[in-house]
């Protein structure tokens, strides 16, 4: 297999892979670019792929002046607790949704649907209303149950997805040599559901992490995310391209170490599986 | 079994009451209003030892930190005890009003806000802003602002009331490149006729490969570019009132013009401030419309070789008066604290130190009579506009029409896909529909 | 197990993501469906009053309305055509055994981990007309020899920002169908290597068989969160110029920014409808065979 395939790999795996990863990347690489150019060096008569002249100096601003780690903080916050409250949440409505038959399900799963086919700017209004209500305003709190009202119901589809395709055969023979529902729920499915799990995660930790149109407006000051923090940067006088790029640049990075840990798990999940399988 | 049957419960349980009081008290957000927000009573008695929240963004990261001082030295010098909590909010293109009205009309708003005059109608229609008409009559200061500006801030409410308290402005003139003027052989317009010669002039391919190197006009067709726009309609004797008028159609077709003759960069119908700003700032452009909000990056760029002349005069002459105000909301439980911080920055020491920093034109008479503003060039050229200064007729239409209708059908007739003539009837619609 | 008795477990598991839900979006989404039928503009809050169809009756006769459902439709279907077609093939390149690949999968995470406020101003800047790097590559390549304005000219702009939407939406697909490619058992693999079969028989004969309703949802929720997408458009064109790349969420959030609600919620229902009328006919089938 080795010897007379490696050509062939070649043809069928890093072309193919470097073509999407140039096109995946070339975006961040040019924006990490231009988050150590200087200002001139942007609108220069030439375009440089390296800067002639390199500058931190954003990246020091941002963590010095502007106290970028507590948008950090707060974003980190919002997202984590979205990501636990989501999945546990629609953990259970996707199991319900697939391993019962019940009156109004497909009722339901549809109400669950259309709730994502909605604008959020119809939202803003009411929902605004609605925290000032109960007075939640301004606090992660409110950030966490907007998020999750669009990010529960995909979830729950996704799961349901997931689960759907993993054949049930497995906790019934579980529950055959006598587990009950949740002991063939936790020890049979949720290990084989991992990976999807976390994928799901991944997603709802994204979307949390990124939003910007509730985040302004139920967050002020000491509440602030991170997409609200970089909008600053961009005012009627233009786009501060090195303060704003770095700001990304120092965005994406832990989403993606963070992924980097998580992938292992989905590895795992799949050794799990087999075992199981 | 146990552990998730109670964790459903214990969902369940909160979801439902929590569901319940959300219902509850959201079925009348403005009943609320008085009650809950600093649940106290007698805030409207006792001024002393106030808190006042202040929204406001930031057009870059200096003029921040530049806000951030003005607040605290507020807060230490007032002798009322008055504190004033800043919070800064994205510009966001203009995003930061919706952000305004939303917070507002939910009930949970500021106290006092930075403002544009075009969200006025909005605001005032829906009952929103505070009437400011006696707090300026017993206003010790209130002479040290030109009449004329209480004027405008009445016309953008239509009524005769002021709910906007001026704050600064900026007049729009023509930056210019002395050295490229020179290559070309021009001189510094004084005519709108001369400007269309001067335009063509400094279009020029510096490099001889047949390419245009440097245009003449650096357009802005994206947002905001009504108001350089405004100018050339009103250079032909055209308005805002008329758009459909001969003379109006003319001062589009020059627009249009310089841009299909290429004497504006072929990104024109989509460049916004950004891109004309950079364009000038390249050495791309030989001429472009800005205020003083960017004369001291332009300076820094160019040191001598920048200057600035006010929009000459044709049949009419015009040029747009940009506005920053500060409003007090109704609902605010600290009214005259509140009028006490936009008194700060409208007429003292706030007022110098905002626009001695940023380079806006002071509404302050006092304020203008310093130095700084004498002896700066560009001030000069806003100063010399202000005269013929004018804005887009502040209607409920104004919003939209600024920040969708002037854009999409401008650049459609730039691009060639539709006349001057049905251009100018779209805007005339949009902006006076009834 | 097959008692009639009511069974209340299904409803106690999804009661508390239906109460989140239930709780924040349906009371808005009720009072849409009255602002349709009203002139509900909040410039004119003097004048707010019942209409009937009149603002679904305008929507008919309003232009600007049709190119945005034209442009919606390309919108969605090249936008998640191609972001599944790059995202599977992703994937699949992804679940080889290679040397670094758990780097490479958080590396081909980037786009998706980009937040939206930088997305759609760094791709502005990649395609500018006077700096952008991509005129840069395409001149110095001698593929063209004058810049391209990709967002200035109406034939360019709406391309322009479909590859954008791509780029971001490929990172999706890769990573959920990833996650479902780990629940299909090797054995299955294992046992067409047995019998010989090539690596599209494989593909078609049980991968994309046994990940049928992942692939199905995952390409339905992205629909359905493609065209409900506006930040992206938003920052790149505002919806122009002169409208090209205006699809109807942009339109909607336009109309609603300036405060018509009657208006753009009408449309907003309309567009909800459009997106149901491709979503709904699939949960029936699937519940159906599945039960």
């Amino acid at each position: 297999m080795s010897k007379k395939s490696f050509g062939n790999r070649i043809l069928t795996l890093y072309i193919p892979l470097g073509i999407i990863l140039f096109f995946l990347v070339f975006p961040f690489y040019w924006t990490f670019v231009t988050s150590i150019k200087p200002e001139r060096e942007l609108y220069g008569p030439t375009v440089t792929y390296w800067p002639e002249e390199l500058t931190f100096a954003s990246y020091a601003k941002l963590f010095g002046e502007f106290n970028f780690l507590l948008p950090m903080f707060n974003s980190l916050l919002v997202a984590t607790i979205t990501t636990v409250v989501t999945l546990t949440a629609s953990t259970l409505a996707a199991y319900a949704f697939t391993r019962f038959d019940f009156k109004g399900k497909n009722i339901f799963m549809s109400l669950f649907l259309t709730n994502n086919m909605f604008p959020n700017v119809l939202l803003l209004i009411p929902l605004f209303a609605i925290m000032r209500s109960v007075n939640l305003l301004y606090t992660p709190t409110s950030l966490v149950i907007a998020y999750a009202t669009f990010t529960i119901p995909f979830s729950v589809w996704m799961l349901t997805g997931y689960l759907k395709d993993l054949p049930s055969s497995l906790e019934e023979a579980a529950m055959i040599d006598g587990a009950n529902r949740v002991k063939a729920f936790t020890r049979v499915v949720l290990p084989v559901l991992m990976p999807s799990i976390i994928a799901t995660g991944v997603y709802i930790f994204i979307q949390s992490w990124n939003e910007y149109t509730f985040a302004v407006l139920f967050t002020n000051e000491s509440t602030r995310t991170i997409p609200v923090t970089l909008k600053n940067l961009i005012g009627q006088l233009g786009v501060q391209w090195d303060l704003l790029t770095a700001g990304g640049i120092i965005t994406i990075i832990p989403v993606c170490i963070l992924f980097f840990f998580a992938q292992k798990k989905l590895i795992e999940g799949m050794t799990a599986g087999s075992v199981k399988g | 079994m146990k552990r998730l049957l109670f964790i459903c419960v214990v969902a369940l349980i909160s979801a439902v009451l929590f569901g319940c009081t959300a219902a509850r008290n959201s079925a009348d957000p403005n009943a609320n209003n008085s009650e809950d927000s600093t649940g106290s009573t007698e805030e409207n008695n006792s001024e002393e030892g106030a808190t006042i929240t202040y929204w406001y963004w930031a057009d870059n990261s200096e003029y921040s930190q530049l806000m951030q001082d003005i607040i605290k030295e507020f807060n230490e010098t007032n002798d009322k005890g008055i504190t004033v909590v800043g919070e800064e909010y994205p510009w966001d293109g203009g995003g930061y009003s919706e952000t305004l009205f939303t917070a507002a009309i939910g009930g949970g708003g500021p106290d006092v806000a930075s403002f544009k005059l075009t969200s006025t109608p909005l605001f005032t229609a829906n009952d929103l802003l505070l009437n400011l008409d006696d707090y300026i009559a017993n206003w010790d200061k209130k002479d040290d602002i030109d009449s004329n500006i209480y004027d405008i801030m009445k016309q953008a409410s239509g009524t005769d009331s002021i709910y906007l308290m001026p704050w600064n402005t900026q007049v729009l003139y023509v930056y210019y490149r002395p050295s490229i003027f020179e290559e070309a052989g021009v001189e510094v317009p004084t005519t709108y006729e001369e400007l269309l010669t001067a335009i063509e002039k400094t279009t020029m391919d510096t490099n001889g490969d047949g390419k245009t190197d440097v245009y003449g006009f650096g357009m802005r067709g994206a947002t905001g570019g009504q108001e350089p726009w405004g100018s050339f309609i009103h250079a032909r004797g055209g308005s805002f009132d008329d758009l459909t008028s001969e003379a109006s159609i003319q001062g589009m077709k020059d627009f249009i013009d310089i841009y299909s003759n290429g004497y504006a960069p072929p990104t024109a119908s989509t460049d916004g401030f950004n891109e004309i700003i950079a364009n000038f700032k390249s050495g791309r452009t030989a001429m472009t419309i800005h205020h003083t909000g960017s004369s001291a990056e332009m300076v820094d760029t160019f040191g001598d070789d920048v200057s600035a002349f006010p929009f000459p005069a044709g049949e009419g002459q015009w040029t747009s008066m940009g506005d920053t105000e500060n409003v007090i909301f109704e609902s605010s439980q600290h009214k005259d604290a509140a009028f006490e911080w936009v008194a700060y920055l409208a007429a003292e020491k706030g007022q110098e130190d905002w626009t001695v920093a940023t380079g806006n034109v002071p509404v302050s008479k006092s304020v203008q009579e310093l130095d700084f503003f004498q002896d700066n060039e560009f001030m000069k050229a806003s100063i010399e506009g202000m005269p013929f200064a004018g804005i887009v007729p502040i209607k409920d239409t104004t919003t939209e029409w600024i920040s969708t209708i002037w854009p999409n059908t401008v650049a459609a007739a730039l691009l060639g896909d539709k006349s001057a003539e049905e251009a100018m009837k779209i805007l005339q619609e949009e902006l006076h529909a009834e | 197990m097959k008692k009639k008795k009511f069974n209340f477990w299904p409803y106690l598991l999804i009661s508390p993501a239906l109460l989140i839900v239930a709780f924040v979006v349906f009371y808005p989404i009720i009072e849409a469906i009255f602002m349709s039928f009203q002139n509900y503009d909040l410039r004119r809050p003097d004048k707010i009053s019942f209409v009937g169809f009149e603002n679904y009756i305008e929507m008919f006769n309003d232009p600007t309305f049709w190119l945005a459902v034209k442009n919606t439709l390309i919108w969605v279907i090249f936008g998640v055509g191609l972001q599944f077609f790059f995202g599977f093939i992703l994937e699949l390149l992804l679940n080889q055994q290679f040397k670094g690949r758990g780097f490479v999968r958080a590396v081909s995470l980037i786009p998706w981990a980009t937040p939206g406020v930088l997305i759609g101003l760094m791709w502005k800047w990649i395609y500018d007309g006077n700096y952008g790097v991509l005129n840069d590559i395409l001149l110095k390549l001698h593929l063209i020899d004058a810049p391209i304005m990709f967002l200035s000219q109406t034939s360019t702009a709406f391309g322009s920002v479909i590859v954008t939407i791509i780029w971001q939406g490929i990172p999706f697909f890769a990573i959920m169908i990833l996650a479902g490619l780990q629940g299909i058992p090797h054995e299955m693999y294992e046992a067409a290597d047995i019998d010989g079969a090539t690596k599209l028989q494989k593909l078609f004969r049980i991968t994309i068989p046994t990940l049928k309703n992942v692939i199905f949802i995952t390409i339905i929720l992205r629909v359905i969160w493609v065209a409900n997408s506006v930040d992206i458009i938003y920052s790149m064109t505002g919806g122009g110029p002169s409208y090209s790349t205006q699809t109807l969420s942009v339109y909607i959030f336009n109309k609603a920014t300036v405060l018509d609600l009657g208006y753009s919620s009408g449309m907003a229902l309309l567009l909800m409808f459009m997106l149901a009328s491709v979503a709904i006919p699939y949960i029936r089938n699937s519940f159906k065979e599945g039960s």
